[in-house]
């Protein structure tokens, strides 16, 4: 940081690996055990909330990635997870413009959480609360939008589903797999398109045993690469392998589908080959990149968030300026 | 800004849709920018439009389009850092007017304004955004003759057709008849009428329609472009506030209504691509995509 100027320049990364990510979480989530089992409860909480006011999944989906970046980089306290929830959903509907008034939505979170005619004083403390963390959500991503944007895992399953000309059964099974997918750390690691990809893919691998995945997508510009969708094709599986009890697709499996369990998924991890994915980092240069071993510094009076890695390295060349996340 | 910044805040350049902007200087680069400092809403936080700019605009990069360099967050603002512009259309066309007479610009000079913010324009729709609030005031120039598209604030992105668009965008003076009769579903036409009413506005520096309400907005758009019917615009009488009382006017002269604000003749492919910009009906209308290739810009396409 420069004396001079007090100021920061970050430059965003919108997608961290696995090292990165469990780097920072290092930092910021003290006990795994009881931040996973919150995340369940404040996934759960936040789907009340689109359900309660019509909201699409790409709300959910993108609150979720918002509560998830937020403990990426701050402190996870169980007293507060709620507010986050709340926050990340108010900033979600802005940017996925499925506006709605912050009392509304402050009024809904406070209901759910048994305080069913919150005082004005009440709520007031409560939006201060939410716009706080508000800005806070924002500095996590660096307010990079790329992410969640114009893709989102739902709509892609349909629009790849229409492409493959899938089945209605497959495209709703990958749908189903696609709201589990968002209890995963995927979100962080993966975009969206590739995991909406993971997710049909093993929806036809379900329900069109002997078929050819390969083949289907052969030939066809994904804009992804195997080592993603097999990053995301392997966190899905193992996901049910690990964890098919607290799964929402057990009790959700479509009618039409006949039914099946955890077996599934090991057969299909069994036949999938030796498990790869993205290339990772070591964990010695991970420590020795600031981006992930220095905190976020809130008390530097200026921080600046820029995408480009052009824009940083034009300021370090002319001064100093103390720019984190610099690795172009 | 404080002295403590990495800016050096100048001088106010306005006040848009949700903040102040400045000019400022990065003292480090010595690179002029725009300094714009986004209000925070005590009622609802950080403002949707700030949201919507920031995540659109970080997209957008494109010579015809203002880049936004960084966002800044400071102890309770939020700051948006933009390439830094000279001036604008509005102010640029407002410097010409002599006494109380507006003045036109020269033909070659509009062509050129024109091709710019066509190339923006479809720039934007091929990344589905749209601007939604194309003007004058909004369109930023410098020294060298370029044009910049500005100002996202009401821009969204599009994809897969929605009907929750509220029809509360454009200023009203470039607003598309079919947003006006309340139309919902609008896509990139509803800019491309904006960049017809921009054109001609160029042509003679006085605005095509300046209404004052949404009744005298269409009474004259149709004064000049006919009253569309069922069968000039199948459709349009079912738009909400369609009002099959409209006045019946038949379509004027375009070139007569321009050509004595213009002292220089304006050719027929000038005229045909107005008409091509300012069809009531917007399947009618043209894209930024084939106004590039419309005849009056031959000399760009066939010389670049």
């Amino acid at each position: 940081m420069s004396a001079k100027f007090d100021t920061q320049l970050l430059l965003s990364r919108p997608y961290l690996t696995k090292r990165e990510l469990t780097r920072l979480q290092r930092d910021t989530i003290a006990d795994r055990r009881t931040y996973n089992q919150k995340k369940l409860a404040v996934i759960k909480f936040m789907s009340e909330i689109c359900l309660h006011l019509n909201f699409p999944r790409r709300t959910l989906e993108t609150a979720i990635y918002f509560y998830q970046r937020y403990h990426v980089f701050n402190r996870f306290e169980t007293e507060l997870c709620y507010t986050v929830a709340t926050s990340s959903l108010l900033l979600s509907c802005k940017q996925v413009e499925t506006i709605k008034k912050v009392n509304e939505i402050c009024n809904i979170s406070l209901r759910l959480r048994n305080v069913p005619k919150p005082s004005p004083e009440m709520l007031d403390n409560l939006k201060k609360g939410v716009f706080q963390i508000e800005l806070r959500i924002l500095e996590s991503c660096s307010f990079d939008y790329r992410t969640n944007n114009f893709l989102h895992i739902d709509e892609c399953v349909v629009k790849f589903g229409r492409s493959f000309h899938l089945s209605y059964h497959v495209c709703l099974l990958a749908w189903v797999i696609g709201y589990d997918v968002l209890k995963l750390d995927t979100l962080l690691t993966i975009p969206q398109h590739t995991i909406a990809l993971a997710t049909l893919k093993i929806a036809y691998q379900i329900l069109k045993p002997g078929a050819d995945w390969f083949q289907l997508v052969a030939r066809r510009n994904l804009e992804t690469d195997k080592y993603s969708l097999n990053e995301a094709y392997f966190d899905i599986l193992n996901f049910y392998i690990n964890s098919f009890d607290i799964c929402d697709l057990k009790n959700n499996i479509p009618p039409e589908i006949s039914y099946f369990g955890l077996e599934k998924f090991i057969e299909l991890k069994k036949n999938a080959g030796p498990e790869f994915g993205l290339h990772d980092f070591n964990d010695k240069d991970i420590e020795m990149d600031p981006y992930f071993t220095s905190h976020r510094d809130y008390s530097v009076r200026e921080r600046r968030y820029v995408l480009s890695p052009k824009l940083v390295q034009d300021e370090v060349k002319s001064g100093p300026s103390g720019p984190v996340g610099g690795r172009a | 800004m404080s002295s403590f910044s990495q800016f050096k805040q100048l001088e106010k350049l306005g006040n848009g849709t949700y903040a102040t902007v400045y000019k400022g200087l990065n003292k480090t680069t010595g690179v002029y920018v725009a300094l714009k400092e986004v209000k925070l809403d005590s009622e609802e936080g950080t403002p949707s439009t700030a949201i919507r700019e920031i995540s659109l605009m970080k997209e957008l990069k494109h010579d015809n389009v203002v880049r936004l360099y960084d966002v800044i967050h400071t102890e309770n603002k939020l700051t948006l850092v933009f390439e830094y512009m000279d001036n604008d259309l509005k102010k640029y066309m407002d410097s010409r007017i002599v006494g109380n007479n507006p003045q036109g610009l020269e033909l070659n000079l509009v062509k050129y304004f024109q091709w710019q913010l066509m190339e923006g324009a479809a720039f934007c729709h091929e990344n589905k955004i749209l601007h939604r609030d194309l003007k004058p005031q909004n369109l930023l120039i410098n020294n060298r003759g370029q044009l910049k598209l500005g100002d996202f604030g009401l821009a969204r992105a599009f994809g897969i057709p929605v009907n929750t668009f509220s029809s509360e965008v454009v200023t009203l003076w470039y607003r598309a008849p079919d947003v006006l009769m309340g139309s919902r579903t609008y896509s990139t036409s509803i800019d491309m009428w904006s960049c017809g009413c921009i054109l001609a506005e160029m042509v003679t520096g006085k605005p095509l329609f300046p209404g004052t309400n949404d009744e005298e907005q269409l009474r004259l758009i149709f004064d000049v472009m006919g009253t569309p019917n069922e069968s000039t615009w199948p459709g349009v009488s079912s738009f909400p506030k369609f009002n099959p009382t409209f006045p019946q006017k038949l379509p004027k002269d375009l070139r007569s209504i321009l050509q004595i604000y213009s002292k220089e003749p304006l050719d027929d492919t000038l005229i045909d691509l107005l008409h091509g910009l300012l069809q009531l009906n917007p399947d009618m209308r043209l894209s930024a995509k084939q106004a590039l290739h419309h005849p009056w810009f031959a000399e760009y396409y066939q010389h670049p």
